[in-house]
């Protein structure tokens, strides 16, 4: 393989992992954030419990993505410094602007969530677990403007063979953002009620005796999956006028990007059915007393982060050959760097991404399956905070 | 306008390795400070909560490289690629354990290595940078960031754990000591050498003061040791400059951004610092 294969390996399998990570993440928190607030509001104590439990694995998936999300963003200057060379000024603005706005500052809300527990006022503890939320959407809106660009470059000019800023409005409200993001965050809070909703099944199936916890988590589940998925549909169709206008060459790419796109649009209308079908059997927990739905909904957790890949192939494959659209190749903005160190690096990224994605299996199950601590023995909510 | 950005790149960069610096350095040393699996934990439980609070420095850094200075950071980054790519690696191994090591203790390979590997990423590419030979940036970063390590543990730890870490940490202060003038001495020509020279001063009369000091004081003059040397080694060769600066309608959108976000950033981490502040002393 000469290095521009290696770069564009080593790009499809960080980015693809970062994905994964970024989606739970995102569902989660909103989940989480929402729970806290019917706590704080009702003082309900399982609610309490639950922000707990499933605050849990979002920290533990939150603070082993980060460490993806940093090899994401070296990665532009590492392998692609032609795309900053040459679009830095436009490109690197709303990736700044993520990496501070967001990135930074969620990560510091988010430590002290984590170390408030117990210490803090209730309403300030539930204004950080929000202002964890709305940042992390921040940071995808802030990385779908810049994917945008990429997609269809606005808001510059040309200037001594360099790109310009001239106008992040159009940046903002570039047509391939707006369907995109929307999108982006509908399939977040799908594999979140999806994810919600399967590991609730599993404790049904095992018989738990938390009941009134993991009914109300079921619920949660489905009825955030059921409001998530038309929305998810909805803007993936919207795309494809976007496509046809600005990206012409990628509806005939598409041709040969069948599989990815049509196990996406499946796996999207499957998961509004059922969500949907479920809704009315909540009532009495007639879904729980059926028991076959139940194994179903394990089965379905993986789903969803199926189809997120497949949706990434189509927008990044199908843009090829540009870098950014019409403008750049793929070709021309790989770093001049040896096949060696390209391959080192591959092989050193994804090896640490595979011991990420194990760590984080094997983490996030363990927990997951363990079910919430007994009410007497709070555990900390985090590994981090062992020592307090 | 230019030096607002060069100044606040430089800031960031000096809080990832005053913060880092003793992340990295407590993982480094943890296991000399801890005689027993009671004692590591308690070492490594002093540096945790800080953990994600202080790698995002170099996030925000290098968003701020990307954002300000694009062309230095296509050319910084693929010309420097074994560096970063070992830096990366390891800070992601690093990132990892720290959060897995409760759960078996075999992750203290990935956790001190991950260390290690960021450490002597960072001293190969100060040695690059300048020109010395790298094994004496590479000993000098790891000896800088264990006796941050050590003088944090010292502050932290109470009883016998803390007196070891204090101990480490002063056999650390010599070695530290050698290494910054024989850095400036073999360094390659350098654009502006007053720069390194100032910076070496500075940090000789630092780990003179951790040496004679203790606690939160000793424990500051490490964090501004460690945060000196790689932004200097840049400032002394001049690489950070003007030409390599994105268009003002960039900078334009980027300052608001900054000028919102740091100060928040830096209340809310004074927060965690509060609240985990310590209470035996």
């Amino acid at each position: 393989m000469d290095p521009l294969d290696l770069a564009r390996a080593q790009f499809a399998t960080t980015t693809s992992f970062h994905f994964l990570f970024v989606l739970l993440t995102l569902g989660l928190v909103t989940l989480v954030a929402v729970m806290q607030t019917g706590f704080t509001l009702t003082g309900t104590p399982v609610l309490r419990r639950m922000t707990r439990f499933w605050g849990r694995i979002y920290v533990v998936n939150y603070a082993l993505g980060i460490a993806t999300g940093i090899v994401m963003e070296f990665q532009f200057g590492l392998n692609w410094s032609g795309l900053s060379t040459y679009a830095g000024d436009v490109f690197g603005a709303p990736l700044a602007i993520e990496t501070l706005v967001a990135f930074f500052l969620e990560s510091t809300f988010l430590g002290l969530w984590i170390f408030g527990w117990d210490r803090l006022g209730r309403w300030a503890h539930l204004a950080l677990i929000w202002a964890v939320t709305v940042t992390a959407y921040a940071s995808a809106f802030w990385v779908m403007v810049a994917n945008g660009f990429l997609q269809h470059p606005v808001g510059y000019r040309e200037q001594g063979g360099v790109l310009r800023l001239t106008d992040l409005g159009a940046l903002v409200a570039n047509p391939t953002v707006t369907a995109a993001f929307v999108h982006v965050v509908a399939a977040a809070l799908t594999v979140g009620g999806v994810f919600v909703v399967g590991v609730s099944a599993h404790h049904f199936i095992r018989r738990t005796a938390e009941v009134d916890f993991f009914r109300r988590s079921l619920r949660i589940g489905v009825v955030t999956t059921a409001i998530a998925t038309p929305f998810l549909v909805a803007a993936g169709v919207a795309q494809f006028k976007v496509i046809k206008t600005y990206q012409p060459d990628k509806l005939s790419v598409m041709g040969g990007l069948g599989a990815p796109l049509s196990s996406m649009m499946l796996i999207g209308v499957a998961l509004v059915l059922a969500s949907w079908v479920t809704l009315p059997l909540l009532a009495r927990d007639a879904v729980v007393r059926m028991r076959f739905p139940l194994h179903l909904m394990v089965l379905g957790i993986p789903l969803p982060f199926v189809a997120s890949i497949g949706g990434w192939v189509v927008r990044e494959v199908g843009r090829q050959p540009w870098l950014v659209y019409g403008l750049m190749t793929t070709e021309d903005a790989v770093s001049p760097v040896g096949a060696t160190g390209m391959l080192v690096s591959f092989l050193a990224f994804t090896g640490v991404f595979a011991v990420l994605g194990v760590a984080d299996w094997v983490l996030v199950s363990r927990i997951a399956r363990r079910g919430p601590e007994p009410e007497s023995a709070p555990q900390p909510v985090s590994a981090l905070a062992t020592a307090l | 306008m230019e030096s607002f950005w060069i100044v606040l790149l430089g800031l960031l960069a000096a809080g990832y390795f005053a913060l880092a610096g003793f992340d990295y350095g407590t993982a480094l040393l943890f296991r000399f400070v801890g005689r027993d699996e009671r004692e590591r934990g308690r070492a490594l439980g002093a540096m945790t909560p800080f953990v994600l609070g202080d790698e995002v420095w170099l996030v925000a850094a290098v968003g701020v490289l990307f954002g300000a200075f694009p062309r230095l950071e296509g050319e910084l980054l693929s010309g420097h690629h074994g560096a970063f790519v070992t830096i990366v690696t390891g800070l992601v191994a690093f990132t990892a354990a720290v959060q897995l090591r409760g759960a078996a203790p075999v992750w203290d390979v990935p956790l001190v290595g991950g260390a290690l590997a960021v450490a002597v990423g960072w001293g190969v590419l100060a040695a690059d940078v300048t020109g010395a030979p790298a094994p004496l940036w590479i000993v000098g970063v790891v000896g800088l960031f264990s006796l941050h390590g050590g003088t944090f543990l010292a502050w932290r730890l109470p009883g016998r754990a803390g007196v070891r870490a204090r101990a480490l940490a002063r056999s650390l202060v010599l070695p530290c000591l050698l290494f910054v003038p024989a850095a400036v001495l073999l360094a390659g020509p350098v654009a502006r050498p007053e720069v390194g020279v100032g910076v070496a001063v500075a940090v000789v009369v630092l780990l003179l003061g951790a040496w004679v000091t203790s606690g939160r004081v000793a424990f500051c003059c490490t964090a501004i040791a460690c945060a000196l040397p790689v932004p200097a080694v840049f400032a002394a060769q001049d690489v950070v400059t003007a030409e390599t600066m994105a268009g003002t309608g960039t900078l334009a959108v980027l300052v608001p951004a900054a000028v919102v976000v740091l100060p928040l950033v830096l209340l809310f981490q004074w927060a965690t610092w509060w609240m985990v502040r310590v209470r035996h002393a």
